[in-house]
């Protein structure tokens, strides 16, 4: 129905329907959009209660200002934005970046050198494999979340969320060229330590 | 085409997954992987990846959320209707916040307000002393007579609080000195005089500005006897700037007409003239550089005081100084010292 940018998005109905004060219409938006608000915030938060309180604030900020939303990006966009902003206060407030994050040892040598994650195809099919294996999942999730808070928020809306980099820039209120260096580097980092697995 | 190192195609891995590289660099890139293979695997890496993100479900949300969600909204809709507003966006805003207007505006309003009533209201009567009371206290007595309606301030606010008074009295009110407050002047001791500008005493012989019908110095010191208090000048209680605040200027100006053919090397006769009667040059101006030679220039120039009569013959010779710009020879320019004077010799093409 929408497109994950934003671009091109027919009226959302339901959106529509809650203007027109409709009772259920919202509830309806909470259940069609909470899988992805929720993993946003939880992928963002790994305290899962923090996560549950984060998407609950995005959708009790989304009944406030609903009737002010324009249309010009998709719900799901505007909502995933009200994500991040949540996520990334309460990550500031309780100044859990520390807490949340612990470095991840660099490869000893050159970037050539170390382990590296192998490609799709080479000796086994492996990763393939671990993809539909529930345990790549939270060995995913488990290296997101040892990306520093700044650039995971980043790498979830470009790569699991499908924002475009004019879409972060714009959000992160960066220019585009911030994004796209800091999202390299963070791919590059989980790369990194997705290797092992590999 | 540029040869790309290592280094600077994994920088562009992301752009060039992205198809964000333009057309000759991502051709770069793509010739530089053919022949690298630590590249391609890294571009390959980075690629699945990616495409583990992507393929990365979401999780489920959990049954509460929904339940939490729906209990908060309900809560806040009916902590707005209780407010008596409408349910929806606005209602469930705090009080405060539902007003366009924000708090500092209204905080602005307010000040602006309080400076007006402040400014519209009576000033404080000034409470007289106690040596002057019991002349205030007859004055209120003799008012009395006059005026059946006490008026406990003796200074009218407003149009609107005389008509009254007006009204019972039947003809204009009309304010003496006793209905003032009896707060004492302030007034200039008895050796204050008004400050005029110090003129320089006037040579004997001379008219000075007497001649113009003015009064001289001396004169313009003393009151006239008998006049009207009005026609003697107003009093100026204010001091005047201090000298040492202003400049002291000194010099006088010569205006020098010279010869066209003369023109040119003016300035150094003139400077010279003055080295030799044992002056000194305190500045040539030549005009802005790049000026015509018959451009007008200045020579400022300080002499001891002995010296000015023959300068002033020098430059006679030099070039022409007009009647009107020929100072006597008794009125010396001030120098910078005692016992010197200072000259501007401006010359002139004539």
């Amino acid at each position: 129905m929408e497109t994950p940018g934003g671009k091109g998005h027919p009226v959302d109905l339901l959106v529509e329907a809650f203007r027109q004060g409709k009772p259920g219409a919202f509830e309806a938006i909470v259940r069609a959009h909470q899988g992805r608000v929720y993993s946003f915030c939880a992928r963002m938060l790994p305290d899962r209660e923090d996560a549950l309180d984060a998407a609950q604030e995005v959708f009790l900020s989304a009944w406030r200002n609903l009737k002010g939303f324009r249309g010009e990006a998709a719900l799901s966009t505007w909502l995933l934005r009200i994500a991040a902003n949540r996520c990334l206060n309460r990550i500031r407030r309780r100044k859990s970046l520390s807490e949340h994050e612990a470095p991840w040892p660099e490869p000893a040598g050159e970037e050539g050198e170390g382990p590296i994650f192998q490609p799709v195809g080479s000796k086994v099919d492996y990763p393939d494999r671990i993809a539909e294996n529930r345990e790549m999942g939270e060995i995913l999730a488990e290296a997101l979340s040892r990306l520093d808070p700044g650039s995971r928020w980043m790498v979830l809306l470009s790569d699991v969320e499908g924002f475009s980099y004019e879409e972060i820039a714009a959000l992160a209120e960066v220019p585009v060229g911030t994004v796209k260096s800091r999202l390299h580097r963070a791919r590059m980092a989980l790369r990194r330590m997705l290797s092992p697995v590999a | 085409m540029d040869m790309m190192d290592c280094t600077q195609a994994r920088d562009r891995l992301s752009e060039y997954q992205d198809g964000a590289l333009d057309a000759v660099a991502a051709e770069a890139l793509a010739v530089h992987m053919r022949g690298c293979g630590e590249c391609a695997g890294c571009a390959g890496s980075l690629l699945a990846v990616r495409e583990l993100l992507r393929g990365l479900p979401p999780d489920p949300a959990p049954p509460e959320l929904l339940a939490r969600v729906l209990a908060a909204v309900e809560a806040e809709d009916r902590d707005a209707r209780a407010d008596g507003a409408p349910g929806g966006a606005d209602a469930t805003r705090p009080f405060l916040s539902r007003f366009r207007i924000p708090l500092e505006a209204a905080a602005a309003v307010l000040l602006f307000a309080s400076i007006y009533w402040y400014q519209r209201a009576e000033p404080p009567m000034i409470r007289p002393p106690s040596s002057t009371m019991a002349a205030k206290e007859e004055a209120t007595k003799a008012r009395a007579g006059r005026s059946p309606a006490p008026v406990s301030r003796p200074v009218p606010k407003t149009a609107k609080e005389e008509a009254p008074v007006a009204a019972t009295t039947g003809k204009a009110r009309t304010w003496t000195a006793g209905d003032l407050p009896a707060a004492p002047a302030i007034r200039a001791s008895s050796d204050s005089e008004r400050i005029v500008p110090v003129a320089p005493p006037a040579e004997p012989g001379t008219k000075g500005d007497t001649a113009a019908g003015a009064p001289a110095f001396e004169e313009r010191r003393r009151p006239v006897a008998g006049g009207s208090p009005d026609s003697l000048p107003p009093r100026v209680f204010a001091a005047p700037p201090s000298r040492l605040f202003r400049p002291l200027p000194y010099g006088r100006e010569i205006m020098l007409n010279v010869a066209p053919e003369d023109r040119g090397g003016a300035e150094e006769r003139i400077a010279a003239a003055a080295l030799r009667l044992g002056g000194i040059v305190e500045r040539i101006e030549r005009g802005p550089p790049g000026a015509a030679p018959s451009a007008a220039g200045t020579v400022r120039v300080i002499l001891p005081e002995s010296a000015a009569t023959r300068f002033l013959e020098e430059m006679d010779r030099i070039g022409t100084i007009p009647p009107e710009g020929k100072p006597a020879a008794t009125d010396l320019p001030a120098g910078p010292r005692p016992g010197t004077v200072a000259y501007a010799v401006r010359i002139r093409v004539r």
